[in-house]
């Protein structure tokens, strides 16, 4: 029976010598000394806790440069060495009869190197995390069989008539409105890339796309449900965004394991109040058993760039999250997979009547409350035509580039977006 | 990283450096009258020019200088601060100041300055999003601007570290603070005014500096006290926590030694003091 370090040690190079550490002369001498130091340390046997130190300096020190002047301006190399901090902690952690305690910790590890840190050693953090992941799931198997039975399952069928007439009175209710025909994002079924194109994508006009992704195994062989997602991301460490919305003071970001998220904002052990949500997260890039899940519409072709240029985010959460009146610099598919959004749109056009803020940070945001307007502050906001709707499991809504949206979802959700050019 | 340490004129380093591998003398340093470090350069100033030096590489002229005219080089050096203007810790490395800012010193990081007048008045500039820069909102600043907080108060001395600022206030027998966020695990919350940072029990700051996380200052008493981040043992403190209060380094009570001086590297605490007979 191998053990984890041997698992670990397989995917590493066979030696020091073929182990990697190039850099520019951005990264000091003293800091390279210091990798030196630590790769060394992965082939000999020496007494654990300097391996630990040693991996904890170059972590602490590269966390600074990540950490100076802007995001953007990070030079890559710090990201990197950032990455080799992360994969010396867990070569600490785990190469000698590691704690589950000390597995979890290895899997956080991992992540902070996908998420701050830049691909090192072909992306030698993905292998292993999912060599931890599988780790973890054999010594969670006999644990959680007992407590997670009792969770509800929440599965993904599209709803009744009846469920949908509900949310949509629901919806209805809160706005104040009723829905009226004209009013309603325009719905096609499966329409061809040329009528998409001539219809929707050259005049730049919303529609929801319905029958186009029907097809994704998260609707067949494994249909998303919050068993599965823990299942397939329970330990993994993603951002999540706490607060009402992004606009508000009390807003902010956290790191929290997909199974935290869960406990904490969805099923709401603890009886929290706020929410939370894991919006806008590269998740597909960090799981790839999540990415085999979904597919790219083909509808993105009709684009000039790469497929390596479409962005895909996650966005998951309880009902109740909002993403405030915003606009974005690329084309957009939203695809619906759980539960239900609603959805409403303002033409780039009627720009002067939704009242953005000044600010650089946010100048593609709208002051305005669209659920509850101050008229008195805002009183153009009322002569603002738009389109609504209540976008379904299994719907794909077309937001061209620029054009206002507003979102709030109505229930338990997991939408997918693709931002496209 | 290396730490200059001036003496018979000239200049000793120490630690792992490109230039000298241990404690040696910089040749290049003979006859220098101050000396100031970053970490990339070490600047040399001598009678008649200073002098800014590549630590990382080995080159035979100075990365920048400057000749110091009879007029400039009359009224004393406070390095970073220079005639004209001061030394940034990246490129280009000479910064202009305008003569009308009074400048009497300057503390330069990574991100941000900060400026004491002659006046009194404070000034900051640089990068603002973690509320290092004292004036309530995380935006940054082109030009140095004056920190409307602390109008009225005097102050006496500036310190910068790498996400927040340090300033002791004249008068009074407090010292004022501005604060960024220095450790995730101790200040999750930003600070963008000043705050008063308690020492107690209350008394007198004579000296301040900063490291990256961490902060330290000394009483007139001879007291050492620091708050930050301790994870490497900077807070001289027998734990390695992280603190945000101020809290007296029990150490030097202990050992007799009154505490005259005080800087901090970036992960460290460097202290001179006298040793004190009990009579």
């Amino acid at each position: 029976m191998a053990t984890l370090w041997s698992k670990i040690s397989a995917v590493l190079p066979l030696s020091e010598e073929e182990f990697p550490l190039q850099f520019s002369d951005k990264v000091e001498s003293s800091v390279v000394e210091m990798l030196r130091r630590s790769r060394q340390l992965l082939y000999r046997e020496t007494a654990g806790t300097s391996r630990m130190l040693q991996a904890q300096i170059i972590l602490d020190y590269s966390w600074e440069k990540l950490n100076t002047g802007t995001w953007r301006h990070v030079d890559k190399d710090w990201r990197r060495v950032y990455s080799y901090g992360c994969l010396f902690k867990v070569a600490a952690l785990c190469h000698r009869d590691p704690s589950a305690d000390d597995v979890l910790q290895a899997v956080r590890t991992c992540d902070m190197a996908l998420l701050m840190g830049a691909a090192i050693m072909d992306n030698i953090l993905q292998v292993i995390v999912q060599i931890l992941q599988r780790e973890v799931r054999k010594s969670t198997e006999e644990e959680d069989e007992a407590e997670h039975s009792e969770v509800k399952r929440v599965g993904v069928q599209p709803h009744g008539a009846l469920e949908q007439q509900l949310i949509i009175a629901l919806a209805a209710s809160v706005t104040a409105l009723s829905p009226r025909d004209e009013l309603a994002v325009p719905r096609v079924k499966r329409p061809s890339l040329e009528s998409f194109s001539t219809n929707y994508l050259l005049p730049h006009k919303p529609a929801i796309l319905e029958g186009i992704i029907d097809h994704w195994p998260a609707f067949n062989q494994h249909p998303w449900s919050i068993e599965y997602l823990r299942s397939v991301a329970g330990c993994r460490t993603v951002p999540v965004e706490v607060g009402s919305r992004y606009t508000d003071e009390e807003w902010s970001q956290t790191l929290l394991t997909v199974n935290e998220f869960i406990d904490r904002y969805i099923t709401r052990k603890g009886g929290a109040k706020a929410v939370g949500y894991l919006a806008q997260h590269q998740l597909f890039d960090q799981i790839p058993e999540l990415k085999e899940d979904i597919r790219l519409p083909d509808y993105c072709c009709l684009g000039e760039g790469d497929e390596e240029d479409i962005t895909v985010n996650a966005w998951f959460g309880p009902g109740g999250t909002v993403s405030p009146l915003h606009q974005d610099p690329q084309h957009n598919f939203l695809a619906q997979v759980v539960g239900s959004k609603y959805i409403r749109l303002y033409s780039p056009e009627d720009t002067d009547k939704l009242y953005p803020h000044q600010s650089q940070l946010l100048h593609n945001t709208s002051q305005v409350e669209v659920e509850s307007p101050d008229l008195r502050r805002f009183p153009e906001f009322a002569e603002a035509p738009y389109l609504d709707c209540v976008l379904q499991p299994g719907d794909v809504l077309f937001i061209p580039v620029q054009h206002w949206h507003y979102v709030r979802s109505l229930e338990l959700s997991f939408s997918v977006s693709f931002w496209w050019s | 990283m290396c730490f200059p340490l001036l003496g018979d004129s000239c200049v000793y380093v120490a630690g792992f450096g490109a230039v000298t591998e241990s404690c040696g003398i910089v040749k290049e340093s003979h006859g220098c009258k101050d000396v100031f470090v970053s970490e990339s350069h070490l600047t040399l100033a001598f009678s008649d020019r200073l002098e800014s030096w590549d630590l990382q590489k080995v080159e035979k002229t100075p990365t920048w200088s400057m000749e110091l005219n009879k007029e400039s080089s009359d009224s004393p050096l406070n390095l970073p601060l220079l005639p004209g203007g001061y030394i940034a810790t990246k490129a280009p490395l000479y910064r202009s100041l305008s003569p009308h800012l009074k400048a009497k010193s300057v503390a330069v990081s990574a991100e941000h300055v900060m400026l004491l007048s002659a006046t009194g008045a404070v000034y900051t500039w640089g990068l603002g999003s973690h509320g290092q820069l004292g004036h309530g909102v995380l935006t940054s600043e082109e030009k140095p601007r004056a920190v409307e907080a602390l109008w009225g108060m005097p102050m006496v001395c500036v310190a910068t570290g790498g996400w927040h600022s340090v300033c002791i206030s004249g008068s009074s027998s407090t010292e004022e603070t501005q604060e960024g966020d220095k450790h995730e695990e101790v200040f999750i919350s930003i600070q963008a005014f000043p705050a008063l940072l308690d020492v107690s029990p209350s008394c007198e700051i004579m000296a301040v500096s900063c490291g990256s996380r961490h902060t330290a200052a000394v009483t007139t008493t001879g007291d050492l006290y620091t708050c930050g981040w301790g994870d490497y043992g900077q807070l001289g403190h027998p734990t390695l926590k992280s603190t945000d209060e101020p809290q007296l380094v029990e150490f030097f009570k202990k050992q007799q030694m009154r505490v005259v001086d005080v800087v901090c590297g970036a992960w460290n605490t460097f202290v001179a003091v006298v040793e004190e007979r009990v009579a």
